[in-house]
């Protein structure tokens, strides 16, 4: 972790409010680079959503950071100071989210709702607030701009409002985009578009994108590296060459082998396979490595000692066993 | 059909059912119509009574009778009231704008502190002004209001010398402009204040609850993650979403703050259309006291209509078509 | 005895629905115990007129401005608010229940007819309702009682309907139409024992306000004159509101307290019926 890193997140704990032996996040660590896209990915409920929302300061209610820094260009960010953080937010970090079709305010017109972030975060005018807010709307690739302006978020499909989610995400041009699972509620051609917008955006405006999701397909896409979460754990970090060539984990594995992958069908064609069990729940962990229950590997070690983070080669993982599953069987 | 014809026929049929409600209470009464219609003991003239009996076409079957009986209503002829020696639409519209003063400014006393106080309580939800809110609202909506009256009475009026005991506005001193207006609120506040607590308790249960299910929505998380403000937030984006509700229930409420009008009017000696039914109970001037409830539910009807335009002008997802 | 248990263990541990059951009891009490407690007619002279509350020990809460004791006017209260709110609410029940069922449960232009009338009764300002209908059959407490069902029977259809629209479509309401039981045995012995708790919790607010609104009635002079009740008093008090407020305030509290009490018991029950009913659907 250097100084040239954008976003630094350090041994983050995220518990419930008076809850100290149970915790949605334990002791995770990345950092992302500026212009580059990290994936974050896991299954539903392993806290790769908890820790984007940590980093803006908006952890649900009941939900709390333990310990842990998040530094943004070096500096620690006030996630704990509501008022300062506001001006990090839409600003420096902007965010999208998985629900394009409850993201808008309903009785609000779509122009009113983009420029509601420049107007917070800019000294300029309405009018020329909406001069932008067409400019962003044709930009994000919807339709004649000057009209749906003012139309109502519920004239529009989920794709177009998605759109529009982008556009209020980048109106201010920030340094960071955070998109959580930004795709997992749209048509499949949809999905495509708009993560074609999210890697146009990039390169035109050379921000760096934390994409959150399950789908190792889009990972396979977008990212440059992966973080592998389970049960608020990383498990696994590697580029996204080195991870899809070589996982480590086992979790890692069984996440690849329950994915289709384009082009890498082996011979005989071998089903996709689902990893047995399921995400512990949060107050009842089990004991040593939190994979164990579901690991093929797992041994006595696994039962006691909760694996350490090492670097194994090109990759940083959490493992007693770390290694290709051939090698081990 | 358009949304705006299939309303007004509605209202055209609750009208009709109004007057119909009114029409069987009326055969309900001892007596026929025409006793009922001159007042019980205004003119027992046999002539007179005769007279109305054909004019009304008593003598006629059910049908008809209910047949001339709308086409009175539709007239707005209400008979003449022999107790105030008046017709009766001449009485109760003499009396209609100091009613509607009352009750309008008790409706908005009710909004405004029910919206401030529910928003307050869904931000503080679980801690102490929610708690302490939620009590008050709990409290209001059990105490009898025309009680609350009577209290306020005794300590503003007759221990603190505050406010007038009642009226609408000191007799002797014959104010105009201003100094009119001044005084008039000055007997306002009582009964205003006393119509408005229950409703007050209502809605600021109903915004309280429609505010903490707004944000709990998605697009409020939105809203956070372009940094606006969390007093923005509530009032800006959550509390125009969670109005909606309280719009369509105060509509509905008009006709409750209506009859309540007859119980603060009686306390405060406010001369509206409520004390006109209270005396016209106490008289059994029944023609009259039907009069009055025709007449007030039809108003209810209309200002329905209205408030249901005016809910689909604010409300963009409701298409007006 | 378990199942008592297991309704008191419910009761306390909601303070709500305990401090609402507690005062109901209470008044409860006060109503039944009113004949013997204070035998004689509360209309009757006992004591001084405007004896203030605490100042003789014979009439704790003191005399109205005719020397009748505000005690015996409490308890024997007791007895008319609450046994007309409650025969008014059963009233409203029954004809509440068969609108909302035969609406929700028919649907199509039978519900539509219905509920067209709800709507009407609903328009028709309530209390201005129950005044003239009180003209119109004269000022008696069965009057009264009736005057309330027919203001108050709104709200229990539109409710009923409600839960109706919900459970017709649940699979046990077709699998009993699939084996070819009668519309009505559906309806009273399948669907609404399902309603039964939403109606449960709905009765004690309404009752709340048939009985503020019984008050009202009384305290206008629209009400029985041959009992006594709360409302009454109130009416009765408001010539001595400058020098005896006692006498307007002490009824007045009776009838907070027991609306009070009958909204905890509503909000109580809600609390303690709703999640187990959750729990039942899943």
């Amino acid at each position: 972790m250097n100084g040239t890193n954008l976003l630094d997140i350090r041994d983050l704990r995220v518990s419930p409010r008076g809850m100290t032996e149970t915790a949605i996040l334990r002791g995770v660590t990345f950092s992302v680079a500026p212009g580059e896209t990290l994936a974050v990915v896991g299954e539903s409920g392993c806290g790769k959503s908890m820790a984007s929302l940590a980093v803006m300061g908006l952890l649900p209610p009941g939900l709390e950071r333990r310990s842990g820094d998040i530094l943004f260009r070096g500096e620690p960010l006030p996630v704990d100071d509501n008022t300062a953080m506001r001006k990090v937010r839409g600003r420096r970090i902007g965010m999208v989210f998985q629900e394009p079709m409850a993201a808008l305010n309903p009785v609000y017109t779509i122009g009113h709702q983009v420029a509601e972030v420049i107007l917070e975060h800019e000294d300029i005018s309405a009018a020329e607030a909406r001069l932008r807010v067409v400019e962003l709307l044709r930009e994000v690739g919807l339709p004649s701009p000057d009209r749906i302006i003012d139309e109502y978020p519920h004239r529009l499909s989920g794709g177009q409002r998605q759109r529009v989610v982008i556009a209020m995400a980048l109106a201010c041009k920030p340094d960071l985009l955070i998109a959580d699972e930004p795709t997992t509620a749209l048509d499949v051609t949809v999905q495509a578009q708009i993560m074609r917008l999210l890697k146009r955006a990039q390169n035109e405006l050379g921000i760096a994108i934390i994409l959150i999701t399950h789908n190792l397909g889009l990972v396979a896409q977008m990212a440059d590296r992966v973080v592998v979460m389970y049960a608020g754990h990383k498990v696994e970090e590697a580029s996204v060459q080195t991870l899809f060539a070589s996982p480590q984990h086992p979790y890692t594995q069984g996440l690849l082998r329950a994915t289709p992958r384009p082009g890498r069908r082996r011979a005989g064609g071998k089903p996709l396979e689902e990893i047995p069990g399921m995400v512990p729940a949060i107050t009842d962990p089990p004991s040593g490595c939190r994979f164990r229950p579901r690991c093929p590997r797992a041994t006595r070690e696994c039962e006691t000692v909760h694996p350490a983070v090492r670097q194994v080669g090109d990759t940083i993982v959490a493992c007693h066993h770390p290694g290709r599953l051939e090698a081990v069987q | 059909m358009s949304y705006l014809g299939k309303r007004l026929v509605h209202v055209v049929l609750t009208v009709l059912g109004i007057a119909i409600i009114n029409f069987f209470l009326l055969q309900l009464a001892p007596g026929d119509a025409a006793d009922v219609l001159a007042g019980e003991a205004g003119t027992a003239d046999p002539e007179y009574l005769a007279n109305l009996r054909r004019e009304f076409g008593l003598d006629q079957p059910m049908l008809h009778q209910l047949w001339a009986f709308l086409q009175r209503l539709f007239m707005f002829d209400f008979g003449y009231s022999y107790r105030h020696n008046m017709p009766v639409s001449t009485l109760i519209f003499e009396r209609i704008p100091a009613t509607l003063i009352l009750v309008g400014s008790s409706i908005a006393m009710a909004l405004v502190f029910g919206i401030l106080l529910g928003v307050v309580a869904a931000r503080t939800a679980g801690r102490l002004p929610d708690k302490l809110i939620s009590l008050a609202s709990l409290l209001f909506y059990a105490t009898p209001p025309f009680w609350i009256g009577l209290m306020m009475i005794v300590v503003f009026s007759v221990k603190l010398g505050w406010t007038p005991t009642g009226g609408m506005s000191d007799i002797i001193s014959n104010k105009t402009g201003l100094a009119y207006v001044l005084d008039v609120m000055r007997h306002l506040a009582l009964p205003a204040i006393t119509q408005a607590v229950f409703y007050l308790a209502i809605y600021t249960r109903l915004v309280r609850a429609g505010m903490l299910e707004v944000l709990s929505l998605e697009y409020i998380r939105v809203a956070r993650a372009k940094g606006i403000s969390e007093n923005r937030i509530a009032y800006h984006h959550a509390l125009r979403n969670a109005i909606f509700p309280l719009i369509t229930v105060a509509g509905t409420n008009l006709g409750a703050f209506l009859g309540g009008a007859v119980l603060t009017e009686t306390v405060f000696s406010w001369p509206g259309v409520g004390r006109l039914m209270f005396d016209a109970m106490f008289q059994r001037d029944l023609n009259l006291l039907l009069s009055i409830l025709v007449l007030s539910s039809i108003f209810v009807v209309l200002v329905n209509l209205a408030v249901d335009l005016l809910y689909a002008l604010i409300n963009p997802t409701v298409e007006l078509r | 005895m378990p199942r008592l248990v297991a309704i008191s263990r419910t009761i306390f541990s909601n303070w709500t629905l305990a401090l609402g059951v507690l005062l109901l009891l209470a008044i409860i009490l006060m109503a039944l115990s009113a004949p013997y407690v204070f035998p004689g007619d509360p209309y009757d002279m006992v004591a001084p007129a405007l004896t203030w509350p605490g100042t003789m020990p014979e009439v704790p809460l003191g005399t109205d401005s005719l020397g009748r004791d505000i005690a015996a006017g409490i308890f024997h209260g007791a007895r008319v608010s609450l046994m007309v709110g409650f025969i008014a609410v059963c009233f409203a029940l029954v004809i509440g229940i068969l609108v909302g069922s035969l609406a929700g449960y028919y649907g199509g232009w039978v519900d539509d007819v219905l509920m067209r009338v709800t709507e009407l009764f609903q328009t028709i300002p309530q209390f201005m309702l129950a005044i003239v209908i009180i003209a119109v059959l004269g000022t008696s407490i069965e009057a009264v009682v009736m005057s309330l069902g027919i203001v108050s029977w709104p709200t229990v259809a539109r409710l009923v309907r409600s839960e109706f629209l919900i459970l017709r479509e649940r699979a046990f309401v077709h699998s009993c139409l699939v084996i070819g039981m009668s519309d009505l045995r559906i309806i009273f012995t399948q669907i609404l024992p399902n309603a039964l708790s939403s109606i449960t919790v709905m009765s004690s607010v309404l009752m709340a306000t048939a009985i503020l609104m019984e008050s009202a009635l009384s305290f206008l002079g629209f009400g029985d004159p041959n009992v006594i009740t709360w409302g009454t008093m109130i009416g009765m008090g408001r010539g001595q509101i400058r020098d005896a407020w006692y006498i307007i305030a002490i009824p007045g509290a009776a009838l907070l307290i027991t609306a009070l009490a009958l909204n905890l018991v509503g909000e109580g029950l809600n609390d303690a019926l709703n999640p187990r009913l959750r729990k039942r659907e899943v």
